[in-house]
Protein backbone atom coordinates (compact mmCIF):
# COMPACT_ATOMS: atom_id res chain seq x y z
CA UNK A 1 0.00 0.00 0.00
CA UNK A 2 0.98 3.86 -0.98
CA UNK A 3 1.45 5.28 2.79
CA UNK A 4 3.51 7.76 1.89
CA UNK A 5 0.92 10.58 1.16
CA UNK A 6 -1.41 10.13 3.86
CA UNK A 7 -2.35 12.02 6.78
CA UNK A 8 -1.96 11.13 10.58
CA UNK A 9 -5.86 11.45 10.25
CA UNK A 10 -5.75 8.33 7.75
CA UNK A 11 -2.69 6.41 8.86
CA UNK A 12 -4.43 5.96 12.18
CA UNK A 13 -7.91 4.50 10.53
CA UNK A 14 -5.47 2.27 9.12
CA UNK A 15 -3.80 1.02 12.45
CA UNK A 16 -6.82 0.90 14.11
CA UNK A 17 -8.91 -1.20 11.69
CA UNK A 18 -6.00 -3.28 11.34
CA UNK A 19 -5.29 -2.57 7.65
CA UNK A 20 -1.86 -1.99 8.49
CA UNK A 21 0.53 -2.34 11.47
CA UNK A 22 2.88 0.08 13.06
CA UNK A 23 5.37 -1.68 12.10
CA UNK A 24 4.47 -1.95 8.18
CA UNK A 25 4.30 1.75 8.06
CA UNK A 26 7.75 2.30 10.66
CA UNK A 27 9.57 0.00 7.84
CA UNK A 28 7.74 2.01 5.34
CA UNK A 29 8.95 5.13 5.73
CA UNK A 30 12.01 4.02 6.88
CA UNK A 31 12.89 2.69 3.41
CA UNK A 32 11.94 5.98 1.44
CA UNK A 33 14.23 8.62 4.11
CA UNK A 34 17.37 6.40 3.43
CA UNK A 35 16.16 5.43 -0.32
CA UNK A 36 14.66 9.56 -1.24
CA UNK A 37 15.78 11.88 1.63
CA UNK A 38 19.48 12.31 0.31
CA UNK A 39 17.87 13.70 -2.89
CA UNK A 40 16.99 16.49 -0.76
CA UNK A 41 19.41 16.61 2.10
CA UNK A 42 16.52 16.45 3.91
CA UNK A 43 17.52 13.88 6.58
CA UNK A 44 20.45 13.64 9.09
CA UNK A 45 19.70 10.03 10.89
CA UNK A 46 17.16 7.46 10.45
CA UNK A 47 16.34 5.88 13.58
CA UNK A 48 15.80 2.91 12.50
CA UNK A 49 16.87 0.21 15.59
CA UNK A 50 14.54 3.04 18.10
CA UNK A 51 11.57 3.06 15.17
CA UNK A 52 10.76 -0.33 15.42
CA UNK A 53 11.13 -0.94 18.37
CA UNK A 54 8.64 1.98 19.36
CA UNK A 55 6.94 0.42 16.45
CA UNK A 56 6.83 -3.34 18.05
CA UNK A 57 5.55 -2.04 21.24
CA UNK A 58 2.86 0.14 19.53
CA UNK A 59 1.84 -3.13 17.67
CA UNK A 60 1.76 -4.82 21.06
CA UNK A 61 -0.47 -2.31 22.64
CA UNK A 62 -2.77 -1.84 19.37
CA UNK A 63 -3.07 -5.57 19.68
CA UNK A 64 -3.95 -5.50 23.71
CA UNK A 65 -6.36 -2.76 23.02
CA UNK A 66 -4.54 -0.27 25.01
CA UNK A 67 -4.69 2.74 22.37
CA UNK A 68 -2.82 5.93 23.20
CA UNK A 69 -4.21 8.35 20.64
CA UNK A 70 -4.60 9.63 17.61
CA UNK A 71 -0.50 9.31 16.91
CA UNK A 72 -0.50 5.83 18.43
CA UNK A 73 1.68 4.09 15.63
CA UNK A 74 2.13 7.35 13.61
CA UNK A 75 5.78 7.63 11.86
CA UNK A 76 7.80 11.05 12.31
CA UNK A 77 10.66 13.11 12.41
CA UNK A 78 12.30 15.87 14.07
CA UNK A 79 14.20 18.65 13.42
CA UNK A 80 17.93 17.46 14.64
CA UNK A 81 17.70 19.99 17.15
CA UNK A 82 15.55 18.18 19.51
CA UNK A 83 18.09 16.15 22.32
CA UNK A 84 16.99 11.84 21.20
CA UNK A 85 18.89 9.46 23.45
CA UNK A 86 21.22 6.88 21.58
CA UNK A 87 21.47 9.22 18.21
CA UNK A 88 23.49 12.10 17.71
CA UNK A 89 22.17 15.58 18.17
CA UNK A 90 24.22 18.23 15.58
CA UNK A 91 22.28 21.46 15.44
CA UNK A 92 23.07 21.11 11.37
CA UNK A 93 26.83 22.23 12.51
CA UNK A 94 29.79 20.54 12.19
CA UNK A 95 31.44 21.41 15.66
CA UNK A 96 28.27 19.61 16.72
CA UNK A 97 28.24 16.64 14.64
CA UNK A 98 29.30 13.74 17.14
CA UNK A 99 27.79 15.11 20.28
CA UNK A 100 25.17 12.99 22.10
CA UNK A 101 22.70 14.00 24.81
CA UNK A 102 21.32 11.16 27.67
CA UNK A 103 17.68 12.51 27.46
CA UNK A 104 14.93 12.71 25.32
CA UNK A 105 13.60 16.18 24.80
CA UNK A 106 10.08 16.86 26.19
CA UNK A 107 8.25 17.15 22.63
CA UNK A 108 10.26 13.26 21.81
CA UNK A 109 9.06 12.62 25.36
CA UNK A 110 5.41 13.58 24.71
CA UNK A 111 5.33 11.84 20.95
CA UNK A 112 6.60 8.93 22.58
CA UNK A 113 3.99 9.02 25.76
CA UNK A 114 1.34 9.29 22.66
CA UNK A 115 2.77 5.88 21.02
CA UNK A 116 4.24 7.98 17.96
CA UNK A 117 7.39 6.64 16.46
CA UNK A 118 10.53 8.06 15.94
CA UNK A 119 12.06 7.32 12.50
CA UNK A 120 14.30 10.29 11.80
CA UNK A 121 16.23 13.40 12.98
CA UNK A 122 15.99 15.72 10.01
CA UNK A 123 18.51 18.25 8.35
CA UNK A 124 18.33 21.91 9.59
CA UNK A 125 20.25 25.19 8.88
CA UNK A 126 23.46 25.60 10.68
CA UNK A 127 22.68 26.72 14.40
CA UNK A 128 18.98 27.46 13.33
CA UNK A 129 20.21 30.51 11.35
CA UNK A 130 21.97 32.27 14.39
CA UNK A 131 25.04 33.59 13.09
CA UNK A 132 23.18 35.59 9.89
CA UNK A 133 23.77 33.29 6.89
CA UNK A 134 22.63 34.29 3.65
CA UNK A 135 22.55 31.81 1.43
CA UNK A 136 21.35 27.74 1.26
CA UNK A 137 23.70 26.22 1.41
CA UNK A 138 24.27 26.74 5.49
CA UNK A 139 24.45 23.32 6.93
CA UNK A 140 26.73 20.26 7.10
CA UNK A 141 24.03 18.39 5.21
CA UNK A 142 24.11 20.78 2.24
CA UNK A 143 21.49 22.85 0.99
CA UNK A 144 18.58 21.34 1.71
CA UNK A 145 16.34 21.01 -1.21
CA UNK A 146 12.29 21.55 -2.07
CA UNK A 147 10.89 18.68 -3.56
CA UNK A 148 8.52 20.26 -5.95
CA UNK A 149 12.46 21.00 -7.74
CA UNK A 150 15.64 20.25 -6.44
CA UNK A 151 17.48 23.49 -7.72
CA UNK A 152 15.45 25.47 -5.41
CA UNK A 153 15.68 26.15 -1.39
CA UNK A 154 13.39 24.24 0.68
CA UNK A 155 13.37 27.00 3.59
CA UNK A 156 14.74 27.41 6.74
CA UNK A 157 15.62 26.69 9.52
CA UNK A 158 13.61 23.84 9.61
CA UNK A 159 14.64 22.79 5.87
CA UNK A 160 14.44 18.95 6.81
CA UNK A 161 11.06 19.10 7.93
CA UNK A 162 9.77 20.84 5.57
CA UNK A 163 11.22 18.37 3.07
CA UNK A 164 10.28 15.27 4.46
CA UNK A 165 6.83 16.21 4.88
CA UNK A 166 6.88 17.30 1.06
CA UNK A 167 8.03 14.39 -0.17
CA UNK A 168 6.03 11.96 2.08
CA UNK A 169 9.68 10.51 3.66
CA UNK A 170 7.45 11.08 7.15
CA UNK A 171 3.68 11.87 7.77
CA UNK A 172 4.44 15.06 10.00
CA UNK A 173 7.54 16.19 11.76
CA UNK A 174 8.45 18.89 14.52
CA UNK A 175 10.56 22.08 13.46
CA UNK A 176 11.33 25.65 15.61
CA UNK A 177 10.69 28.73 14.58
CA UNK A 178 12.40 32.09 16.19
CA UNK A 179 12.11 34.28 12.78
CA UNK A 180 10.02 32.31 10.26
CA UNK A 181 11.84 28.76 10.69
CA UNK A 182 8.70 26.88 9.99
CA UNK A 183 6.50 29.28 8.10
CA UNK A 184 9.15 29.96 5.50
CA UNK A 185 9.85 26.14 4.66
CA UNK A 186 5.66 25.00 5.25
CA UNK A 187 5.64 28.01 2.32
CA UNK A 188 8.46 26.58 0.48
CA UNK A 189 7.71 22.79 0.56
CA UNK A 190 3.92 23.24 0.02
CA UNK A 191 3.08 21.71 3.62
CA UNK A 192 1.04 22.72 6.39
CA UNK A 193 3.22 24.89 9.36
CA UNK A 194 2.00 25.64 12.40
CA UNK A 195 4.05 28.15 14.83
CA UNK A 196 2.43 27.73 18.37
CA UNK A 197 1.96 30.79 20.65
CA UNK A 198 5.81 31.03 22.59
CA UNK A 199 5.81 29.05 25.69
CA UNK A 200 3.22 26.82 24.90
CA UNK A 201 5.45 23.88 23.61
CA UNK A 202 8.57 23.03 26.13
CA UNK A 203 11.97 24.03 24.77
CA UNK A 204 13.62 21.69 27.25
CA UNK A 205 15.96 19.35 25.33
CA UNK A 206 16.06 21.54 22.35
CA UNK A 207 18.49 23.73 21.05
CA UNK A 208 18.17 27.44 22.24
CA UNK A 209 19.29 29.78 19.47
CA UNK A 210 17.47 32.61 21.36
CA UNK A 211 15.52 32.19 24.75
CA UNK A 212 12.58 34.33 24.80
CA UNK A 213 12.14 33.92 21.17
CA UNK A 214 12.43 30.40 20.24
CA UNK A 215 9.15 28.22 19.89
CA UNK A 216 8.35 24.94 18.52
CA UNK A 217 5.88 23.50 16.33
CA UNK A 218 4.63 21.10 14.12
CA UNK A 219 4.54 20.97 9.94
CA UNK A 220 2.20 18.16 8.53
CA UNK A 221 0.22 17.64 5.60
CA UNK A 222 -2.75 19.48 6.73
CA UNK A 223 -3.95 21.92 9.42
CA UNK A 224 -6.35 19.04 10.97
CA UNK A 225 -2.98 16.88 11.64
CA UNK A 226 -0.82 19.97 12.88
CA UNK A 227 -3.71 20.55 15.34
CA UNK A 228 -3.74 16.49 16.42
CA UNK A 229 0.32 17.06 17.00
CA UNK A 230 0.02 20.26 18.84
CA UNK A 231 -2.30 19.25 21.84
CA UNK A 232 0.19 16.23 22.03
CA UNK A 233 3.00 18.53 22.51
CA UNK A 234 1.26 21.82 24.69
CA UNK A 235 1.38 21.95 27.69
CA UNK A 236 3.32 23.13 30.84
CA UNK A 237 6.38 21.68 31.73
CA UNK A 238 8.20 21.96 34.83
CA UNK A 239 11.38 21.36 33.02
CA UNK A 240 10.95 24.48 31.10
CA UNK A 241 10.36 27.87 33.40
CA UNK A 242 8.54 29.25 30.28
CA UNK A 243 5.81 26.62 29.27
CA UNK A 244 2.44 27.74 30.11
CA UNK A 245 -0.55 25.63 29.92
CA UNK A 246 -3.11 26.34 26.86
CA UNK A 247 -4.67 29.33 27.85
CA UNK A 248 -8.46 28.80 29.67
CA UNK A 249 -9.82 32.23 26.98
CA UNK A 250 -8.62 30.08 23.67
CA UNK A 251 -11.74 30.21 21.59
CA UNK A 252 -13.00 26.37 20.66
CA UNK A 253 -13.79 25.96 17.25
CA UNK A 254 -17.28 25.23 18.15
CA UNK A 255 -18.11 28.81 19.16
CA UNK A 256 -18.00 30.19 15.65
CA UNK A 257 -21.59 28.90 15.23
CA UNK A 258 -22.56 30.77 11.75
CA UNK A 259 -20.56 34.35 12.48
CA UNK A 260 -17.99 35.17 9.58
CA UNK A 261 -14.45 35.33 10.16
CA UNK A 262 -13.23 39.01 10.71
CA UNK A 263 -9.84 38.96 8.62
CA UNK A 264 -7.65 41.83 8.45
CA UNK A 265 -5.46 42.50 5.22
CA UNK A 266 -2.06 44.14 6.01
CA UNK A 267 -1.27 47.30 4.03
CA UNK A 268 0.61 46.38 0.93
CA UNK A 269 0.53 42.56 1.60
CA UNK A 270 0.44 41.62 -1.70
CA UNK A 271 1.71 44.78 -3.39
CA UNK A 272 5.03 44.71 -5.37
CA UNK A 273 5.31 40.80 -4.57
CA UNK A 274 5.59 37.80 -7.28
CA UNK A 275 2.76 38.26 -9.42
CA UNK A 276 1.72 34.78 -8.70
CA UNK A 277 2.10 35.15 -5.33
CA UNK A 278 -0.30 38.10 -5.62
CA UNK A 279 -2.77 36.22 -7.09
CA UNK A 280 -2.86 33.03 -5.54
CA UNK A 281 -3.39 35.31 -2.13
CA UNK A 282 -6.62 36.86 -3.72
CA UNK A 283 -7.94 33.29 -4.77
CA UNK A 284 -6.89 32.20 -1.28
CA UNK A 285 -9.47 34.86 0.04
CA UNK A 286 -12.04 34.55 -2.13
CA UNK A 287 -12.43 30.38 -1.45
CA UNK A 288 -13.16 31.85 1.81
CA UNK A 289 -15.57 34.52 0.65
CA UNK A 290 -18.70 33.42 2.20
CA UNK A 291 -17.49 32.78 5.52
CA UNK A 292 -15.08 35.91 6.53
CA UNK A 293 -14.89 39.65 6.35
CA UNK A 294 -12.51 41.33 4.96
CA UNK A 295 -10.74 44.80 6.54
CA UNK A 296 -8.41 45.93 3.86
CA UNK A 297 -5.31 47.61 4.58
CA UNK A 298 -4.57 47.49 8.31
CA UNK A 299 -1.39 49.21 10.09
CA UNK A 300 0.30 46.99 12.54
CA UNK A 301 1.59 49.94 15.53
CA UNK A 302 4.28 51.55 14.66
CA UNK A 303 6.93 50.19 16.29
CA UNK A 304 10.47 48.66 16.68
CA UNK A 305 9.76 45.19 15.47
CA UNK A 306 13.36 44.69 13.57
CA UNK A 307 15.64 46.41 15.99
CA UNK A 308 13.78 44.12 19.08
CA UNK A 309 14.34 40.87 18.05
CA UNK A 310 17.74 42.07 15.96
CA UNK A 311 19.45 42.45 19.07
CA UNK A 312 17.54 40.27 20.87
CA UNK A 313 18.56 37.30 18.90
CA UNK A 314 21.87 38.60 18.85
CA UNK A 315 22.50 38.80 22.25
CA UNK A 316 20.86 35.59 23.15
CA UNK A 317 22.14 33.93 20.68
CA UNK A 318 25.67 34.83 20.58
CA UNK A 319 25.36 33.79 24.76
CA UNK A 320 24.14 30.59 23.66
CA UNK A 321 27.02 29.76 21.60
CA UNK A 322 29.74 31.57 23.64
CA UNK A 323 32.00 28.39 23.75
CA UNK A 324 31.89 28.61 19.94
CA UNK A 325 32.73 32.18 19.92
CA UNK A 326 35.37 31.65 22.48
CA UNK A 327 37.42 28.51 21.33
CA UNK A 328 36.63 29.63 17.39
CA UNK A 329 34.38 27.00 16.19
CA UNK A 330 32.76 29.09 14.78
CA UNK A 331 35.79 28.65 11.81
CA UNK A 332 34.16 25.19 11.24
CA UNK A 333 30.82 26.40 9.85
CA UNK A 334 29.26 25.98 6.20
CA UNK A 335 28.80 28.92 5.29
CA UNK A 336 31.13 31.47 4.99
CA UNK A 337 29.12 34.39 6.33
CA UNK A 338 28.62 32.27 9.61
CA UNK A 339 32.04 32.39 10.43
CA UNK A 340 31.93 35.62 11.66
CA UNK A 341 28.03 36.32 12.06
CA UNK A 342 28.69 35.71 15.37
CA UNK A 343 31.13 38.25 16.66
CA UNK A 344 29.47 41.11 15.89
CA UNK A 345 26.98 40.49 18.92
CA UNK A 346 29.93 40.89 21.12
CA UNK A 347 29.32 44.34 20.87
CA UNK A 348 25.93 44.76 22.45
CA UNK A 349 25.76 46.15 25.20
CA UNK A 350 23.65 44.80 28.34
CA UNK A 351 21.57 48.46 28.71
CA UNK A 352 20.51 48.31 24.75
CA UNK A 353 19.53 44.87 25.29
CA UNK A 354 17.44 45.27 28.38
CA UNK A 355 15.63 47.97 26.21
CA UNK A 356 15.23 45.65 23.61
CA UNK A 357 13.42 43.36 26.20
CA UNK A 358 11.91 46.42 27.78
CA UNK A 359 10.22 47.72 24.64
CA UNK A 360 8.94 44.90 23.92
CA UNK A 361 6.35 44.80 27.13
CA UNK A 362 4.18 47.64 25.29
CA UNK A 363 5.18 46.26 21.96
CA UNK A 364 3.28 43.14 23.09
CA UNK A 365 0.27 44.95 24.54
CA UNK A 366 0.01 47.29 21.51
CA UNK A 367 -0.17 44.18 19.36
CA UNK A 368 -2.66 42.51 21.21
CA UNK A 369 -4.90 45.59 20.90
CA UNK A 370 -4.13 45.22 17.49
CA UNK A 371 -4.84 41.82 16.87
CA UNK A 372 -8.06 41.60 18.97
CA UNK A 373 -10.07 43.90 16.51
CA UNK A 374 -9.42 40.57 14.21
CA UNK A 375 -10.22 36.34 14.21
CA UNK A 376 -6.66 36.88 12.37
CA UNK A 377 -4.60 38.81 9.78
CA UNK A 378 -3.95 37.32 6.66
CA UNK A 379 -1.01 37.79 4.45
CA UNK A 380 1.36 35.34 1.85
CA UNK A 381 3.62 33.55 4.34
CA UNK A 382 6.14 35.14 1.57
CA UNK A 383 6.63 37.46 -1.22
CA UNK A 384 8.03 35.47 -3.39
CA UNK A 385 8.30 31.09 -4.16
CA UNK A 386 11.79 29.76 -2.99
CA UNK A 387 14.78 30.90 -3.90
CA UNK A 388 17.70 29.24 -6.20
CA UNK A 389 20.38 26.83 -4.04
CA UNK A 390 23.02 28.37 -5.83
CA UNK A 391 22.50 32.13 -5.31
CA UNK A 392 22.74 34.66 -1.92
CA UNK A 393 19.00 35.22 -1.18
CA UNK A 394 19.38 38.64 -1.69
CA UNK A 395 20.11 37.88 -5.73
CA UNK A 396 17.41 35.19 -5.54
CA UNK A 397 14.33 36.81 -6.69
CA UNK A 398 15.78 40.73 -7.54
CA UNK A 399 13.41 43.36 -7.75
CA UNK A 400 10.95 41.75 -5.59
CA UNK A 401 10.60 44.33 -2.48
CA UNK A 402 7.12 44.11 -1.30
CA UNK A 403 4.60 42.56 0.96
CA UNK A 404 3.89 43.21 4.57
CA UNK A 405 6.59 42.08 7.41
CA UNK A 406 3.99 40.13 10.05
CA UNK A 407 6.43 36.80 10.53
CA UNK A 408 8.90 39.77 12.33
CA UNK A 409 6.48 41.14 14.38
CA UNK A 410 4.56 38.14 15.33
CA UNK A 411 7.80 36.31 16.50
CA UNK A 412 8.99 38.87 18.50
CA UNK A 413 6.16 39.08 20.75
CA UNK A 414 5.56 35.38 20.29
CA UNK A 415 1.88 34.85 18.82
CA UNK A 416 1.07 32.04 16.79
CA UNK A 417 1.02 31.29 12.66
CA UNK A 418 -0.09 29.01 10.68
CA UNK A 419 0.65 28.81 7.08
CA UNK A 420 -1.19 26.40 4.08
CA UNK A 421 -0.22 25.70 0.76
CA UNK A 422 -2.67 28.09 -1.76
CA UNK A 423 -1.24 27.25 -4.95
CA UNK A 424 1.78 27.15 -7.50
CA UNK A 425 3.96 30.33 -8.67
CA UNK A 426 7.14 30.35 -11.35
CA UNK A 427 9.19 27.23 -11.48
CA UNK A 428 6.73 24.72 -10.48
CA UNK A 429 7.12 26.31 -6.75
CA UNK A 430 4.65 26.36 -4.06
CA UNK A 431 3.00 29.56 -2.18
CA UNK A 432 1.72 30.18 1.38
CA UNK A 433 -0.93 31.62 2.82
CA UNK A 434 -0.84 32.45 6.01
CA UNK A 435 -2.67 33.60 9.12
CA UNK A 436 -1.92 35.03 12.50
CA UNK A 437 -3.88 35.50 15.63
CA UNK A 438 -3.75 36.30 19.68
CA UNK A 439 -1.39 34.51 21.51
CA UNK A 440 -3.41 30.90 22.53
CA UNK A 441 -5.78 30.93 19.62
CA UNK A 442 -3.95 28.04 18.07
CA UNK A 443 -7.70 26.87 18.17
CA UNK A 444 -9.12 29.36 15.73
CA UNK A 445 -5.80 29.42 13.49
CA UNK A 446 -6.32 25.55 12.88
CA UNK A 447 -9.80 25.70 12.23
CA UNK A 448 -9.56 28.72 10.11
CA UNK A 449 -6.74 26.97 8.02
CA UNK A 450 -9.25 23.70 7.86
CA UNK A 451 -12.02 25.44 6.39
CA UNK A 452 -9.93 26.42 3.70
CA UNK A 453 -8.36 23.33 2.90
CA UNK A 454 -12.22 21.57 3.36
CA UNK A 455 -12.29 23.40 0.14
CA UNK A 456 -8.97 23.41 -1.53
CA UNK A 457 -6.95 20.29 -2.32
CA UNK A 458 -3.43 22.16 -2.32
CA UNK A 459 -2.35 20.31 0.56
CA UNK A 460 -2.72 16.97 -0.92
CA UNK A 461 -0.73 18.12 -4.51
CA UNK A 462 2.12 15.69 -4.52
CA UNK A 463 5.53 16.80 -6.03
CA UNK A 464 7.43 14.80 -8.64
CA UNK A 465 8.89 12.12 -6.56
CA UNK A 466 9.06 8.83 -8.18
CA UNK B 1 13.39 52.50 -4.31
CA UNK B 2 13.69 55.47 -1.57
CA UNK B 3 13.72 54.13 1.91
CA UNK B 4 14.07 56.19 4.73
CA UNK B 5 17.12 56.26 7.11
CA UNK B 6 14.35 54.62 9.92
CA UNK B 7 13.20 51.63 7.61
CA UNK B 8 16.57 51.15 6.44
CA UNK B 9 17.88 50.47 10.30
CA UNK B 10 14.76 48.89 10.71
CA UNK B 11 15.63 46.25 7.80
CA UNK B 12 19.18 45.96 8.63
CA UNK B 13 18.04 44.92 11.82
CA UNK B 14 15.29 42.03 10.89
CA UNK B 15 18.32 41.00 8.37
CA UNK B 16 20.01 39.88 11.35
CA UNK B 17 17.21 38.50 12.56
CA UNK B 18 16.07 36.56 9.82
CA UNK B 19 18.72 36.85 6.96
CA UNK B 20 16.72 35.25 4.33
CA UNK B 21 13.84 37.48 5.30
CA UNK B 22 15.17 40.72 3.03
CA UNK B 23 14.98 40.27 -0.42
CA UNK B 24 14.92 44.29 -0.47
CA UNK B 25 17.73 44.63 1.73
CA UNK B 26 19.62 47.67 0.31
CA UNK B 27 23.53 46.25 -0.34
CA UNK B 28 24.33 49.27 -2.43
CA UNK B 29 23.39 51.59 0.22
CA UNK B 30 25.32 49.62 2.85
CA UNK B 31 28.10 49.05 1.26
CA UNK B 32 27.85 52.70 0.36
CA UNK B 33 27.43 54.29 4.31
CA UNK B 34 30.95 54.79 6.27
CA UNK B 35 30.82 53.04 9.28
CA UNK B 36 30.69 55.38 12.65
CA UNK B 37 33.64 55.69 14.65
CA UNK B 38 31.96 54.02 17.16
CA UNK B 39 31.19 50.75 14.99
CA UNK B 40 35.05 51.00 14.06
CA UNK B 41 35.76 50.94 17.86
CA UNK B 42 33.50 48.13 18.72
CA UNK B 43 34.63 46.64 15.86
CA UNK B 44 38.41 47.06 17.29
CA UNK B 45 37.78 45.94 21.20
CA UNK B 46 36.80 42.55 19.30
CA UNK B 47 39.29 42.25 17.39
CA UNK B 48 41.38 42.55 20.30
CA UNK B 49 39.65 39.99 21.97
CA UNK B 50 40.72 37.61 19.24
CA UNK B 51 43.81 39.30 17.62
CA UNK B 52 44.76 36.16 15.45
CA UNK B 53 41.47 35.21 14.37
CA UNK B 54 40.07 37.66 11.77
CA UNK B 55 41.59 38.33 8.34
CA UNK B 56 41.09 42.05 6.55
CA UNK B 57 37.41 41.10 4.92
CA UNK B 58 36.63 39.57 8.39
CA UNK B 59 36.74 42.93 10.38
CA UNK B 60 35.13 44.91 7.91
CA UNK B 61 32.11 42.78 7.81
CA UNK B 62 32.17 42.87 11.37
CA UNK B 63 32.27 46.64 11.72
CA UNK B 64 29.98 47.30 8.73
CA UNK B 65 27.45 44.38 11.13
CA UNK B 66 28.09 46.54 14.11
CA UNK B 67 27.44 49.48 12.68
CA UNK B 68 23.94 48.71 11.43
CA UNK B 69 23.00 47.16 14.73
CA UNK B 70 23.63 50.86 16.01
CA UNK B 71 21.73 52.33 13.60
CA UNK B 72 18.62 50.30 14.32
CA UNK B 73 19.15 50.22 17.91
CA UNK B 74 18.60 54.19 18.00
CA UNK B 75 15.02 53.30 17.49
CA UNK B 76 14.60 51.40 20.65
CA UNK B 77 15.36 54.74 22.04
CA UNK B 78 12.26 56.88 20.44
CA UNK B 79 9.68 54.50 21.98
CA UNK B 80 8.95 56.17 25.23
CA UNK B 81 9.80 54.15 28.55
CA UNK B 82 9.69 54.92 32.02
CA UNK B 83 11.83 54.17 35.07
CA UNK B 84 8.67 51.50 35.87
CA UNK B 85 8.66 49.80 32.20
CA UNK B 86 10.83 46.67 33.16
CA UNK B 87 12.04 43.90 30.44
CA UNK B 88 9.72 41.44 30.09
CA UNK B 89 11.10 38.51 32.20
CA UNK B 90 10.68 38.19 35.56
CA UNK B 91 13.08 36.95 38.09
CA UNK B 92 11.97 34.08 40.90
CA UNK B 93 13.43 33.89 43.88
CA UNK B 94 14.49 29.90 44.75
CA UNK B 95 14.34 28.47 48.15
CA UNK B 96 14.93 24.37 47.73
CA UNK B 97 13.45 21.86 50.20
CA UNK B 98 14.15 21.82 53.72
Amino acid sequence: MDFAFLSVVDLGRLLRQKKASATELATYFLDRLERIGPRYNAVVTVTRERALAEATQADREIRQGKWRGPLHGIPYGVKDLFATKDYPTAWGAEPYRQQKFDIDATVVERLGGAGAVLVAKLAMVELAGGMGYNQANASFTGPGKTPWNTSYWSGGSSSGPGAAVAAGLVPFAIGSETSGSILTPAAYCGVTGLRPTYGLVSRHGAMALAWTMDKLGPLGRSAEDCGIVLQVIAGKDPKDPSSVAPHPLAPSPSRRGGTKWKIGIPKSADKDIQPEVATNFRAALKVLADSIDIVEDVELPDLPYGAVAGLIIAAEGASAFDDLLKDGRLSQLTAPEDRTGGYPALAVSAPDYLRALRVRRPMQRALDDFLKQFDALAVPTRNTVATPIDKPFRDGWPGITGGANVIGPTNVVGVPGVSVPNGFGVQGLPTGLSFAARAFDEAKLVTLARLYQSRTDWHTRRPPID
Amino acid sequence: MEISRRAFAEQLALMAAAPWFLEDAEPSQQQAQEPSALAKALAESVRLRYPDRFSADDLTAITRSIDSRLRAIERLYQTALTNADEPDFVYSVYRGAD
